[in-house]
This record gives C-alpha cells, structure tokens and sequence, in this order.
C-alpha cells in the first residue's frame, strides 16, 4: 500500500481541473472507495494522486414525472430508503439491495459502480432494463450516453480520461425486477443476475444479465420473444430459454458456464412473471 | 481546494493535518487515537467488526480514508456506549448473551444504532434483519445476536 | 426472559476488552511476513539488501536463524523458514519489521527471492494430474469375521463422499507482541487458545528451555482450533530479538486463510454388508490430504477414522486411512477435526442403508447405537451414553415436522459421537478472600464462556457462592498454574475438575475452621463481604480467614487433575497409531430444508438438537454453544470450500468467496440436553465445545435425501452440486 495525496475539490471545474493537471498513471479517482482502495490496497493500482468527488454537489436525488435523475456520488444507501424508488422501480431497489452490506451502502455510489464496471455489478443489469443514461462531463462539457454504450469492459467504461460521470438517469420508472443468484444469499458476489423491466408506455420489456464477460449485456432475442401485451406463458418460457442460451457467460470459481445458463433461465422466467402484469405504480403520496 | 482538517469524534476534535491522505480511518481510530474498540478484522469490507458511525450512519471505517470524513462527526463504540441508545443497545447484547468471543459485538452494536437512527424501531423486522447481514459472527450462530437486536429495537421504541 | 449476564458481556460490547490485535508497546515495530512466490521448489537466493535498505527495517531470513536462536530447534518437523525446499505457496520464507505496518509491508515486498519451480502436488483426488502424492500416515484395524459377514450378507452398500477444506475463521486474526526482556526472558503477548502449548511450541523450535519464555495469552477473538498451537509468536520474537524493539506481528486476514491450519479435503469409501435388516460388516478406505504438514498426519488419520463408522456397533470391521502429502499449508485442527466431514459420511450411509431397507432412518440408528458399557471399534467401553435417548427425541420431532411437510421440503436426523479431552491434565488455583473468591488459571477465555463461566459455574455448584463473587482470573505462564488449553472441548470437563478439587477442599478447609459439615457450608453475601452460612447461620469470611492469609490473596486451595487416557484392544490395530477416546459425548439433530427444485440450492427452514452434555453445569452458557456449533456447521454443510488452482495457490483467501454463514442462512434453532449420562467432569459435565457441529453436515445432507430421494456425496452441498445431483445439468 504506497502512500497517495488526497484531493477534495468543491467544483465539477476544479475537479476537472485536478484530472487535466495530472497524468492518467498517476491519478485516480475515489467516489465511495469501497473498489478503489481495495484495488491500491492489491497493489493493482498505485496512484500518487487520489481526487475524491465527496464534496462535489453530486449527492442528488431528482424526480420529474416518470423520470429519475441520480447524482453519481448519492449514497446507494440513500437510493435504498428513498420511498419512491422502492415503490416506482422495485427492480431499481432491489439491485441496490444486493449490492454489499448497509455499511458498505453507506459509501458505495452508483457512479463508482458504474465506472468500476464489473462484469458482476449488480445494478449495471438493472440499469440496462431501465434504458438508463449516463451523464459524463468533461473538459468539453457535459454529454448523455446509454448505459449500454457506456460499458465496455471490466475498470474500463468508455470514458475518456479526464472524464467524470456526474449523473444516470432513469428516463422512465417501470415495473421493473432483479432477480440474482449467490453460493451464499448474501455478502457474495452473484453468480447470475437477471434484471427485468416493462416500459408501462409502450409494453416492451428489456431483459439483461449480469455476471458475463465482458460486461452486462440485455439479450434482444429473448425481449423480442415477449410480443403479446401481456406475453403469454410459452413466450415466457421461450424468452427464459434465450436467455439462458444466449449469454454470455464463463465459467469460474464462481460457477461454471453450464450451471449459469440453467440458473439464469429460471430466474429470467421468474422474474418476468413477477413483473407481467404488475400494475405501474404513481409517486406517492 | 483544502478541507477542513478536522473531524469529531465522540464529540472532541480532531486534527487531520497530520494525517497522510492515503492513511484509513480505521488506522486512525485504532493507532493514532487508541480507540480499540473499533476491531480490525478483514480490513476488506467483508466482516463489519471495523463499523463506525459517521453522521450517524454506519460505515466501514477499513474503507474509509481519514480524510473523507473531514467536517464530519464521527462516533465509536467508546462514544456511543456512553449515549443513552448506545447504552440500551450494549445492554441488550449483554442480556442475552449475544457475545461470545466479542470480536464482532461493537460492530453488531454500530450497525443497529445506525439502523435505530435511520429507520427508527418500527417497521418490517424481516427487513431489520436482512440490514443487519454485513455483520459476521463466527461464535454465536446468530441466535442471540438476532434476540439482542429485537431486545435492542424494542428498548429504543 | 433475561439470560444471565455473563461477566464480560458488557466490557465485550462496548469494545473494552483488549484483543491480541489491540495490544502495543511503546517504541514496538511493525512486523510483517515474506511469503513463498511458489507453492513447491528450491529458494535459490533470499536477498534482503532492499529491505534492508528502507529506513528502520530489520530484515531476517534463514541465514540469521544460526545468529538468532538461542539454541538448536528440536522440532525438524516444524522449520521456522525452510532452509531449501518451499512446502506450499506462500510459506513464511523471511520476516521484516519496520516502524510502521506500511513501512513493514513495503519492506516485505522489496526482498527478492529466487527460487526454482517443482511440480506440486495439489490434490489427493485419484483424477488429478500431476505427481502422485506420498503416504505419510497410515493406519490399519481389523476385527470380526470380515470376510464371513461380507460373503453371507443380504446385500452390500459400496459409496464413496468427499469433502473438502474448511478453515477456521476467526473474526480475530493471529496477532502477537514479543520482546526480549534485559534478563533474557523471551516474552510475547498473543492471542492463542493455549499460551502453555505456545510456550512448548516455542521452545522446540527456537531451542530454548521453557522457563526463559514467558507466554502471556490475550483475550482471543475466536479461535476454532486456529490458535491452539504457535503462529506468528517464533518470527515476533525473532524480530524482537533481531531489532532489540518490540516487534508486533498479525496476520492480515488474507495470510489468515493462506497459512491456515485448517482441514483438509479427504476421500472416504465406506462399503457395509447388511443382513437381516442390521449392519454386521463395514469397511471403510478413507484417504486425507495432510498437506505439507508433518506433525498431526496421524492423528488425523488415527483418531478421525473411528468417526467412519459412527457410535455404531458392528460386528466385523476393516478401516484403512491413509494421510497424504500434498504441498497445501498444513493440516491443523478445525473444531472436532474432522469428525464432521466423516459423520457426513458415516450418517449419510446410514440414511441410504435405511432407504435401502425400507426403515426408519431413526429406528434403524438406534438397532445399532452404542449404548453406556458397548464397545467401540477397537474395543474400547463406552462410558456413559445417551445417544438412543437423543435419537429417540430426535425421531420424534421430526414426525411432529413431518405433519405438515410443504412440497419440495425434506427432513434428515444426524447424529454424532465427540470424545471431550478430559485426559489433558491443568491446575488451578483458589483465593478465598473476604468479599469475593478468585480462580487463578492459565487458559485465557476464548469465546465459548468455558472459562469465564463454566470455570465460575464449578465454584457456584460447590460453594454455593454467586457468580458475581467469582473472578476467573488468567495469569501468563510464568504465574499460572499449567493447563493444556483450550482444545478438545475440555475446558470444564479437565480443567473443570481441577477447579471442581480445588473448590471441595476450600469447602472442607471452611467446614473444619467452623465446625461444620461439609455438605452445609454455603458462602454467601453479606453487604460488601461474603460470609460462610452453616445451617442458616452466617459467619463473615474475614472472621474465619487468618490475618496473614487475608494480607496475602486470600486462604488458598489448589487442584489438579491428570487423568488417565482411555484404552482399546491393540490387537485390533495391525500399522499405525490409532488414540483412545476418553469422555463419550453424544448429539442428534434434526433440520428440515427447503430445496429449490429448479436451482438446486437448498434452505435450512428449522433445525433442532439434542445433546447428551452429561450433566449441563450453566444452561445459558451450554445453549450457546450449540447454537455457534450448528451454525458454524452450516458453514461446512452448505458453503465453506477452500478452492485451490492446480498450482496449488489458495483461490480465494478471502471473506467474500470463503463463505461463512451470515445472519441470513441462520434458522430457528431449537436446543435441548439429554441429561443423566455422567462424564468425567465436574458433577458428571463433559465438553460442549465441538460436539455441536458433528452432526450438522449429515442432517443437513439427510434432510436433502428426504426432499429429492436422493442423498449428496460433496461438501460442501452448493446449488450447483445439488443441482448436478438432482441431475439438473448436462455434465
């Protein structure tokens, strides 16, 4: 563990400004910490320099009408007990929900998530059903981007350095589930997860895993298999099936490749018939 | 650019300047203040004995760089024990015989004085329970670790 | 309902009580490990120039051992740095310390170490590949017409169940503090389960005679057979003795699992021949991965394997084990090392001979449990045994569960036998005092509440003295009197006997000085003060004590207790070491599970036990225990695997893919005691420390056969083992 300066800028500029001064090699960037300083305690990186994005007024929490914004330095703990999301996106809460310890939540963002890119991130399959954009700004200014064309690869998002992922925002909240799969219930990294949503506009659902390499991905066959508004048990069924045939998974210590397929079909179904004909619900009273 | 270079704990100010940057609040407490209570365990965010509050809210102080909680206030289990919801909750855990080797107990303690403060004592037990899995024990089997936090919920309500 | 406080409850929960891990030393160092890059090979060069180099760091590896020891070590078996050949990856080569634990982990890094690679022997399994294991520990036993009962027999059972490794995981890592004093005592603070083993451990491998070593044990985070013998303690005091500074050394948790003694994978092939609905014959081929260790080899071999066949009588018996060298980290003891992994098996044949018969599994277990005054394998007498009346409680709960069963749920019973440790000799020392009466021992409390509680509960039971008059006092080894420590589940059943001694003749002290019988003496309090109540009248304590015994701690007993270790039929044995048991303990559990058909993964939804504890001295305390034990044994049933790469590199060292239960996992635990089998412990107690986690793996895997029709083979039972067998996959 080699010693590192810290830096807390107050402004999105001049926390721009830090990364621009700085060379790629040397710097990194702490949002909640609980990936990176385990990555420097590894010795997998070892940055000289540290800028936290704790005091940037990035903790925010918006709704307007069906859409949330979520700054990228909130808390997923905060996510968590905010009513509304609970209620509005329960596939949303419960990918926060299984995400680590209530501790962890405490400092665990959805920005530092999403820029970890983990293959097993458990909110990156829920953001991929949800349609979710990311806001990234840099020293061109600020830019929306789909969660899908943000991933790329494992600690590599498509972001530029000298970028920062600022915001993701939920167009649309939706019926929505998260359905995962763990050796151990809890306090594991998951196997499989399946991640589920039903647009409550236009009927569409999009269905992503998680926990295949080299990232999320949603599996567009088994959506388009869902035509019927309700689908139908067998589209159900088949959907499922596309799911457990088609992603991408390998196998490791976790799990093999073969288990993966099977468990993640089942769960795909589940999790579709949780949500088939959930009733969207309004903001709360 | 700079923070304030301080933070509280337990109600008494503390001087971050010397602190090195990269140096966990963990390291802080423990060897540059001597509050053992915090317990070093897998310094990787997986056991929970290194709980602290920060504003009241839990945190895993192995994962927390000092620095990061400058201008805010920070509570132990020497701090909280001293509070009146910080006694009934060590209470608790004594009346039922929740500790055993005692490793992970402040932690346990920690966690469910955050989760009282945010939640409050009411509302769904299952829920309460599932809140406090980051927590692990290797001695009790959970049993009176789950009879401490109802005692805890109920002499708090 | 309140439970009684025990009296370090609340100093524990407000983070009060000083752990190896929190003790410091003004001007200390930092110590660090330097771990073996590969798992089997030659070092070629250590080079500790760097390290060396950085500002303040001492740096030892095996060229400074000559300069450092103090002696010549006696214990080959045990090197403090191999001086060629690397045994298992990560293998402690050099030691630095440094003034601070960056500093010391940067040190470590910078020593440069060449070796040359062999190839290492991973795993004990026939379809490895690789270079074939060697036999470092056999043990043979035979007895009954074996051949007779196998030709005849009305049909014969042939399975083989694996297990794999488990480590103990204490929350606490292994921490030390050791310095070298000016009068040339080698001193070290550590949080051990036995600072008398510690101490001998020491002086084997430093060479030093034992009074110039002083081992003082520190309240322990946990322990589970982890840190029941030396650690880290030689390469501290090495450390202290190179720099001249205390030197703290802990493990990190990582180094936790990847020097772990813990247990191993095994292999065990049992084959039963059965006529007219009862076993007459068992053979059982059981191999064990040893690792790289050399010491222990057969003791797992020679006690565990009598856990093959269970508290069973069988007329004819072969068991063969065979311990196996591989280059993992030694073999060490894990709670009832071993006896787990071969009850799984043991029980879970039991169960497919049952299903086989078309007979209860319960009724079937008790035609063929022990009961007080059969003989076990080797034709040792069994003490005093409530099993039948456990299994019979057992059975019968699990009816009343089977009434109202959900589809796809399923019930099993396990059993269990433990042999507590009562062998192991200790002392103790009592002060009567005028306001409270002191234990003075040697075994610091570890967690199970044996010494603190159980220790206290022995004088309450003779003396009649409240618990909260009664301070267990724990003194290092130089003041102590001497205990084995905390191993064996024999705390209260050994140590407990020479408290019990010590105690009684306190008692009979009392009764002479006031004239009294022993049997009416009751000390009891009195304002500030105790007093000795005979018949209702009370004298204080202060009155009857001479002057110079209250200037001097107290009117002072001691007991000891030595005892004899149990004997078997040595013709039975034809190679090896086989050990007797001494003090019979038994239990029965019940669990019913839920089993997700589709998944394979399985869900414990209630689970009971009932345990012959012989006479059950503190409820509170005892309950405790079973309900850790059963949990811990979840663990071992459902999740806890270490996962080694054909390398040979410990996978996943780690609290995230070592998977220990959470609160999550744990069911409704119901715990009750079979009372009226006497041990050798105090009023008839025997330990509780280790038999709680015997039967869980067999129930749990029982409970399995019950909801599917067919019973697992592995541990641990992941869902994608349940899944396989359940024939879920493809492959």
């Amino acid at each position: 563990m080699a010693p590192f300066d810290l830096v807390h800028p107050r402004s999105t500029d001049e926390a721009l400004a830090e990364l621009r001064a700085a060379s790629p090699e040397r710097v990194a960037v702490l949002a909640g910490g609980t990936d990176l300083l385990l990555d420097i305690d590894r010795a997998r990186i070892a940055p000289h320099r540290v800028v936290s994005l704790r005091y940037l007024p990035w903790k925010f929490l918006e709704w307007s009408g069906d859409s949330l914004t979520i700054g990228s330095t909130l808390p997923l703990r905060a996510l968590e007990v905010e009513p509304r999301v609970r209620q509005r996106i329960p596939g949303l809460w419960e990918a926060v929900r299984a995400v680590g310890s209530v501790a962890l939540r405490h400092r665990a963002t959805l920005g530092g998530n999403l820029v970890r890119s983990a293959p097993a991130s458990d909110l990156s399959p829920i953001l991929l059903a949800l349609d979710a954009e990311v806001e990234v700004v840099g020293p061109q200014g600020s830019r929306w981007t789909p969660v899908d064309a943000f991933l790329s690869a494992s600690r590599r998002p498509r972001l530029s350095f000298g970028e920062l992922v600022r915001a993701v925002r939920i167009p649309e909240a939706r019926p929505s589930a998260y359905h995962w799969q763990r050796v151990r219930p809890v306090n594991d990294i998951s196997q499989v997860g399946v991640a589920v949503a039903r647009s409550p506009s236009e009927g569409y659902y999009r269905i992503a895993v998680g926990d295949v390499l080299p990232r999320p991905v949603r599996i567009l066959p088994a959506e388009e298999a869902l035509r019927s508004r309700p689908p139908t048990d067998d589209e159900v069924r088949s959907a499922a099936e596309l799911v457990g045939k088609l992603s991408p998974f390998a196998t490791d210590r976790r799990g093999t490749e073969e288990y993966r397929r099977h468990i993640v079909a089942v769960l795909a179904r589940r999790a579709l018939l949780a949500i088939r004909t959930a009733a969207p619900r309004g903001p709360a009273p | 650019m700079t923070t304030a270079p301080f933070f509280t704990v337990n109600g008494t100010s503390v001087d971050l300047s010397p602190v090195p940057g990269s140096e966990r609040l963990l390291d802080t407490l423990r060897w540059r203040l001597g509050l053992k209570g915090t317990k070093e365990g897998c310094r990787t965010g997986d056991c929970g004995a290194c709980t602290v509050l920060v504003d009241r809210a839990s945190v895993l102080s192995c994962l927390t760089l000092a620095h990061e909680v400058a201008g805010s206030e920070v509570t132990t289990i020497e701090g909280l024990a001293a509070e009146d919801v910080g006694a009934r909750i060590v209470q608790s855990f004594a009346d039922e015989g929740a500790s055993q080797c005692g490793y992970c107990t402040p932690g346990f303690v920690m966690a469910l004085a955050s989760l009282l403060h945010e939640r409050g004592a009411a509302g769904d037990l299952a829920e309460f329970e599932e809140d406090l899995q980051g927590n692990l024990c290797r001695c009790t089997g959970y049993v009176s670790i789950r009879r401490a936090s109802q005692r805890a919920r109920e002499a708090v309500r | 309902m309140s439970y009684a406080v025990r009296s370090d409850a609340l100093a524990k929960a407000r983070g009060a009580v000083p752990y190896g891990t929190d003790i410091e030393s003004p001007g200390m160092l930092w110590g660090a490990l330097v771990l073996a890059p590969i798992t089997h090979g030659t070092i070629r060069s250590i080079d500790l120039t760097a390290a060396r180099a950085i500002p303040g760091v001492t740096a030892i590896g095996p060229e400074d051992l000559p300069r450092l020891l103090p002696g010549v070590p006696t214990d080959p078996e045990r090197p403090i740095f191999p001086s060629k050949t690397i045994q298992y990856h990560a293998q402690p080569i050099a030691a630095v310390a440094a003034p601070t634990f960056g500093a010391a982990r940067r040190a470590a890094q910078a020593v440069k170490v060449e070796t040359r690679e062999h190839p290492a022997v991973e795993s004990i399994d026939e379809a490895a590949t690789g270079p074939e294991p060697e036999v470092i520990g056999h043990v043979h036993a035979r007895y009954g017409d074996l051949d007779g009962v196998f030709r005849t027999a009305d049909f014969v059972l042939t399975e083989t169940y694996r297990t794999n490794a488990v480590s103990q995981v204490a929350l606490e890592p292994h921490a030390a503090i050791a310095e070298i004093r000016d009068d040339g005592t080698w001193f070290v603070r550590t949080s051990t389960q036995s600072p008398f083993g510690v101490r001998e451990d020491l002086a084997a491998m430093l060479g030093i005679p034992e009074p110039q070593i002083v081992v003082e044990g520190t309240w322990v985070g946990g322990g589970f057979g982890g840190k029941g013998s030396s650690l880290v303690e030689p390469y501290a005091l090495l450390l202290a003795r190179a720099s001249g500074r205390p030197v703290r050394l802990a493990l990190t948790y990582r180094e936790e699992f990847l020097l772990g003694r813990s247990t191993l994978p095994s292999l065990i092939r049992l084959s039963s021949a059965v006529r007219g609905g009862t076993i007459v014959g068992r053979r059982v081929l059981w191999k064990v991965d040893a690792g790289s260790s050399l010491p222990g080899r057969d003791f797992a071999t020679g006690y565990g394997i009598g856990f093959t066949v269970g508290p069973y009588r069988v007329p004819a018996i072969e068991l063969e084990g065979i311990a196996l060298r591989t280059h993992k980290p030694p073999l060490g003891p894990h709670r009832a090392p071993l006896a787990p992994q071969c009850a799984f098996a043991a029980e879970s044949h039991m169960d497919h001979l049952a299903q086989r018969l078309g007979v209860d599994s319960v009724e079937f277990r008790r035609r063929h449990v022990w009961l007080s005054g059969d003989a076990t394998h080797l034709g040792q007498t069994v003490g005093p045994f409530g099993l039948s009346e456990c299994l019979a409680e057992a059975g019968a709960r699990a009816r009343k569960w089977r009434e109202r069963l959900p589809e796809n749920h399923g019930i099993g019973v396990g059993a269990g036998f433990w042999s507590t440790g009562t062998g192991a000799g200790g002392e103790a020392r009592l002060f009567l005092q005028p306001e409270r009466l002191r234990i003075v021992q040697g075994e610091p409390e570890i967690g199970s509440g044996s010494v603190i509680r159980g220790l206290a509960a022995v004088v309450e039971v003779v003396l009649g003295i409240p618990r909260e008059r009664i301070e267990v006092d724990y003194r290092d080894t130089a003041t102590a009197p001497f205990d084995s420590g905390v191993w064996g589940s024999r705390t209260l059943g050994a140590l407990g006997q020479a408290v019990e001694k010590a105690a009684r003749e306190l008692r009979a002290e009392l009764a002479k000085r006031t004239d009294a019988p022993e049997g009416a003496i009751r000390l009891t309090v009195q304002g500030p003060e105790l007093a000795v109540e005979v018949d209702g009248v009370s004298r204080p304590v202060r009155e009857i004590l001479r002057r110079d015994e209250i200037e001097n701690g107290g009117l002072t007993t001691y007991g000891t207790h030595y005892g004899a270790a149990g004997s078997f039929d040595a013709l039975r044995v034809l190679d090896g070491t086989f050990y007797p048991y001494t003090d019979f303990t038994g239990a029965a559990h019940v669990a019913e599970v839920a089993l997700d058909p589709e998944l394979g993964t399985v869900h414990v939804v209630r689970y009971a036990a009932f345990h012959d504890a012989g006479r059950v001295v503190d409820f509170e305390t005892a309950k405790a225990q079973v309900e850790g034990g059963i949990v811990m044994g979840l663990g071992t049933a459902l999740t806890e695997e270490g996962l080694w790469s054909p390398e040979g590199v410990l996978q996943n060292p780690g609290l995230v893919d070592y998977r220990i239960p959470t609160l999550a996992e744990v069911p409704p635990i119901e715990v009750h005691f079979v009372e009226g089998f006497l041990g050798a412990g105090p009023f008839g107690a025997k330990g509780l420390g280790e038999p709680p986690i015997i039967p869980v793996p067999a129930t749990i895997a029982n409970a399995v056969r019950d909801a599917c029709g067919e019973g697992p083979t592995e541990l641990p039972m992941t869902g994608e083992r349940l899944a396989r067998h359940l024939k879920l996959l493809r492959t």
